[in-house]
């Protein structure tokens, strides 16, 4: 009871210190939100779908998704019927929020309530579903790979804590039901194990032990769940209409992303996805062991974790709560304080003016001038379609600002996205065409350019052959698709490249893909893992690509090219190189 | 003792003289920074070169001369591009050494 | 009967070395998994320091092993461990029992089109170390044009001191060759302006010194101190080097018509396959592990199995050629010891 009282003040006291600490614009934005009744239906959708149901673990892994929404809506259920229960039979106690918990114990000489057989049934009905996600609970701790997890979270103290409460207050209720079945009654599961009882234990008085053992883990569960990972599921019921408000992390620590945090609930999927975790020694630099860090505030794992992950947001798309992995990160590394800042206020832009009036704009960009392939090949097949274009970087230019923003340094990022705006502006094209999904992500999430249409390469040649501007000739050998992390997940770029590829010559799919494939290792987004650390996530990430033996390594992001081919034993390929050989 | 001339303040670095403190606690963060063969590929691709000299082979030598306000300037139109990293020979974390330097020296 | 002794390789090393076995009296068995003799030797034209054809060091090998058994386009098979000897099965359907095996497996070039940024295989102006020699050798090759190019550029270090090309090793001969190579280039076009951009000049062995000083004062080859980090094209098809003149602190961007990349020297992977049949370790640096990288530099850890030429490391063609006596010495002193 008084874990009770003490979980809804605290979590009260942290709904509005999270709501209190949203800039005032986001704030705003919440309260008409949950108005509004478009949101609200999906707000309660999302509760009902995701809190309740857990339908995205259902689609990873059914017994995975069994055991959560057993447990969840399992015990949801018995909350509501047993608060039906005492609205019907004994409303005069409804006041008390603890009487439908121990309804049984309290209701024990109700005649009355001997009638309700039905809701008996169904309370035994929800006990043993809870039951039988517990037993799932305990088995996955001994076999976690039958749920489609090769590797769990290591729990902290508490978490134990917690989970043992947990596990134990069902069991409890059964037993402490039981021992009263015959009085307050019960249905096949209670009875059954009432006459189990008496007969060895006739005495009424046992029956008090075992209610006592009940609360007191329904007690400890309540409180220690502030502290645990337990937390997420009171955070979670504000995350959804947060994230449905539009609201995005706008501090390290405060607002959306403590939030965030604190909806994490440590079941570890981000492990097994995080293509770091081919070594052993980053198991503990995963998304899940960040948020319990940030909770704890320990300032130097904080800066450890966040530097090290390569960005490639898997995390973020995999996580059954929703929890930005990579958007974390960014955020905690814009937290470092620097005493050199960059300024580009003095490069002058009429330097590097281009004009392209109403022509296609094409920004190679920095990472394509060190694989001149992608370009010579984007070129000649704009030159094959017929296209205007112009160059906008023939002698480097300014970087787009996205591994910048990779870095945490905003200020500077959002500078060079000024520069390139104007120029980009002032050339007067009406295109921006490019083939670096690095570049693609933050022109599309951070530029205004209003007017001007930004495409990736892999959706410009898709339109090309499309439109009939490029002869494709089909041949036959085997292509596979790696997915660039910022152009898959980033930008949500999966089906273009596959179209185009098909076009070319049989596509075989790797053995993770999509939003699932795994990043190559070159990634910018890591400031930390040093060249002789990535070798074994790129050598990862080719055993996935090649699964199904293709020909050729086909990618569309520079870096992903470079950094495959120096370990790969087929050719990588850009999809520009492969349509200009097949394009007639 | 008067020649009747005056002898101009040597531009030679006299490395008796170079406070190395900060460059040896940059280090010992960024041990990669003692790899470095100084073969240029970093400054020759390096976007930021044209506007403001950056380099990041001349900003390890700099620093290791004791001339840190010069770095300084270099850096300020660093764009973290990464190019530097990708072309190095001897695999040094170019991207994660500029940011070091960004937060160990200062800028005046 | 003449004791049998397995050769792997029939380049420079393996020919020599069948050429000392045979005055020596053994019967040396040279597998060689091309069509030809002589390995990447027969490839080149002429050799420093005195412009040596390679073709009289080859054909003069061949003629001192015409009496040694040699199976061309043959590989190892498999090796099956006897109790003091090796039955080894060649593609060929032929097995050999031996009970010494000579491992004169020498390098592979590096592929130069992994440095994508170098644009080998994407520009029809960028051409390596051994095309130019195979142009030397023919006349045949588009990327020249034949009234010579006009400024042409040489990049030292393709593959060799790189990280990022997987190999961290100096390749020890290519600084003289391409040194070499522009001499040469400089005899017949004359008129062009030649380019060496290199990390370091690494001039150890005979008569080095002496090219090199050549070159910067008969030929006016120009040295520029930086390493290449960027190729491009222009509209008219030529191509733009970046590089920095780390010397003078300064970029510099040059139009060339002709870039030759100095492909480095790698362990053979082939040499490593066979290798694994018998376990022999491999050193940190990716060739095979001598017994002592001092003074036993020929023999392999492994009883009976003996190392010749550059599958222990990068080496130059007198190295190889030393080394290889040197271990039929040792394969002699070996057999007798046990006998």
């Amino acid at each position: 009871m008084i874990g009770l009282i003490f979980i809804l003040s605290y979590c009260l006291i942290g709904l509005v210190r999270i709501i209190l600490q949203l800039p005032k614009e986001d704030r705003r934005r919440f309260f008409l939100s949950l108005v509004n009744p478009k949101t609200m239906a999906k707000n309660i959708r999302d509760i009902f779908c995701d809190c309740l149901f857990h339908v995205k673990l259902w689609k990873r892994n059914k017994l995975l998704g069994y055991m959560h929404s057993s447990i969840a809506f399992g015990w949801f259920m018995l909350i509501v019927i047993g608060h039906i229960e005492v609205l019907l039979y004994t409303p005069h106690r409804a006041k008390l929020f603890y009487f439908p918990i121990f309804f049984r114990y309290f209701v024990a000489e109700t005649e009355s309530t001997m009638r309700g057989a039905f809701f008996f049934f169904l309370m035994d009905f929800f006990l043993l579903m809870v039951l039988s996600g517990i037993f799932l609970a305990m088995f996955k701790r001994l076999q976690s790979r039958i749920f489609g997890m090769r590797r769990t979270t290591n729990p902290s103290f508490l978490d134990l804590v917690g989970l043992y409460s947990l596990w134990s207050i069902f069991p409890l209720r059964l037993l402490a039901e039981g021992f009263t079945a015959d009085i307050s009654g019960g249905s096949f599961l209670t009875k059954s194990l009432n006459y189990v009882l008496n007969s060895f234990l006739s005495d009424h008085t046992n029956m008090l032990p075992a209610w006592w053992a009940y609360s007191c883990a329904l007690g400890i569960f309540f409180v220690v769940l502030p502290f645990t990972r337990y937390m997420h599921i009171p955070t979670e019921i504000l995350l959804i209409p947060l994230r449905n408000a539009g609201i995005k992390i706008r501090n390290a620590r405060k607002g959306f992303a403590k939030a965030e945090v604190y909806s994490c609930p440590s079941c570890g999927l981000c492990i097994d996805a995080c293509p770091m975790g081919v070594m052993k020694t980053h198991i503990k630099d995963t998304t899940v062991y960040l948020n319990r860090q940030i909770r704890r505030r320990n300032e130097r794992r904080i800066e450890e974790i966040s530097d090290k992950c390569l960005l490639c947001g898997k995390c973020t798309a995999i996580c059954p709560v929703g929890v930005e992995g990579d958007k974390l990160r960014i955020a905690q590394r814009s937290l470092r304080k620097y005493s050199i800042n960059p300024d580009y206020s003095d490069i002058s832009t009429a330097e590097l003016a281009c004009s392209s009036e109403g022509k296609v704009l094409y920004y190679a960009g920095c990472m394509t001038a060190l694989t001149p392939a992608i370009r010579k090949a984007m070129e000649s097949l704009l030159q094959k379609a017929g296209v205007d274009y112009e160059l906008m970087d023939k002698d480097g230019g300014i970087c787009c600002g996205r591994p910048m923003m990779m870095a945490g340094r905003f200020d500077q990022a959002r500078q060079m996205v000024e520069k390139n705006t104007e120029i980009i502006r002032n050339s007067g094209a009406t295109t921006l065409l490019l083939t670096c999904p690095i570049c693609y992500r933050i022109f599309k999430e951070k530029y205004n350019l209003e007017g001007i249409e930004i495409i990736h390469h892999t959706e410009y040649i898709d339109r090309l052959i499309k439109a009939g501007r490029l002869k494709i000739r089909k041949g036959k050998a085997k292509y596979v698709y790696h997915d660039p992390c910022e152009l898959g997940r980033g930008c949500g770029i999966y089906d273009q490249p596959r179209e185009v590829l098909a076009s070319a010559g049989r596509l075989v799919e790797a053995a993770k893909n999509r939003k699932e494939s795994i990043c190559c290792g070159g990634s910018l987004g890591s400031l930390t893992l040093g060249f002789d650390k990535r070798k074994a996530m790129t050598e990862n990430a080719l055993a996935n690509l090649t699964s199904a033996s293709p020909d050729v390594i086909v990618t569309a992001c520079p870096l992903c090219r470079s950094t495959f081919n120096r370990y790969a034993d087929r050719p990588v390929e850009d999809l520009a190189e492969i349509i200009d050989k097949k394009s007639i | 003792m008067d020649f009747g001339f005056k002898i101009s303040p040597s531009s030679a670095v006299n490395l008796d003289n170079v406070d190395l403190s900060l460059y040896d606690r940059l280090a010992e963060v960024e041990p990669d920074i003692r790899k470095c063969i100084a073969c240029g590929s970093c400054s020759a691709s390096c976007p930021a070169n044209r506007f403001s000299g950056m380099s990041v082979r001349k900003a390890i030598l700099g620093l290791q001369r004791g001339k840190e306000k010069e770095v300084a300037k270099m850096l300020s139109t660093c764009m973290l591009c990464g190019k530097c990293s990708m072309v190095c020979p001897r695999g040094i974390n170019t991207r994660h050494l500029i940011l070091s330097i960004c937060k160990f020296y200062k800028e005046d | 009967m003449k004791d049998n002794i397995l050769i792997i390789g029939g380049g420079i090393a393996g020919l020599e070395a069948a050429s000392q076995l045979l005055k020596l009296g053994y019967n040396p068995i040279i597998v060689e998994k091309s069509d030809h003799l002589g390995g990447h030797v027969a490839d080149w034209n002429r050799l420093f320091p005195d412009m040596t054809p390679a073709e009289e060091v080859v054909s003069r090998l061949v003629a001192e092993t015409s009496e040694a058994n040699i199976f061309l386009n043959t590989e190892i098979s498999f090796v099956n461990k006897l109790k003091d000897s090796y039955n080894i099965m060649l593609s060929n359907g032929i097995s050999v029992i031996t009970g010494t095996l000579l491992f004169a497996t020498g390098f592979s070039m590096f592929d130069a089109s992994k440095k994508e940024e170098y644009g080998y295989g994407i520009y029809n102006q960028v051409m390596t170390n051994r095309d130019l020699e195979h142009w030397f050798n023919t006349g045949k090759d588009a990327r020249i044009p034949e009234e010579g190019p006009a400024a042409m550029g040489f990049v030292h270090c393709v593959g060799s001191r790189d990280e990022k090309a997987r190999n961290p090793q100096c390749s020890k001969v290519c600084c003289i060759t391409a040194v070499k190579q522009a001499i040469e280039m400089k005899q017949k076009f004359p008129e062009a302006m030649i380019y060496c951009f290199y990390m370091d000049l690494r001039m150890f062995g005979k008569k080095y010194e002496d090219f090199y000083i050549s070159a910067q004062r008969d030929y006016g080859i120009r040295f520029i101190r930086g390493r290449v980090s960027e190729v491009s094209e222009n509209i008219e098809g030529k191509l733009i080097v970046k590089a920095e003149d780390t010397l003078s602190g300064k970029p510099v961007k040059v139009t060339l018509d002709l870039l030759v990349l100095m492909a480095g020297i790698v362990c053979n992977p082939d040499t490593c396959k066979t290798a694994g049949l018998i376990s022999l370790p491999v050193d940190s640096d990716g060739f095979l592990k001598s017994r002592d990288n001092i003074a036993d530099i020929t023999e392999s850890p492994k009883e009976g199995i003996f190392y010749a030429g550059a599958c222990t490391g990068p080496k130059t063609v007198p190295e190889t050629l030393a080394e290889a006596r040197s271990a039929a010495l040792e394969i002699h002193n070996y057999i007798s010891r046990k006998k």
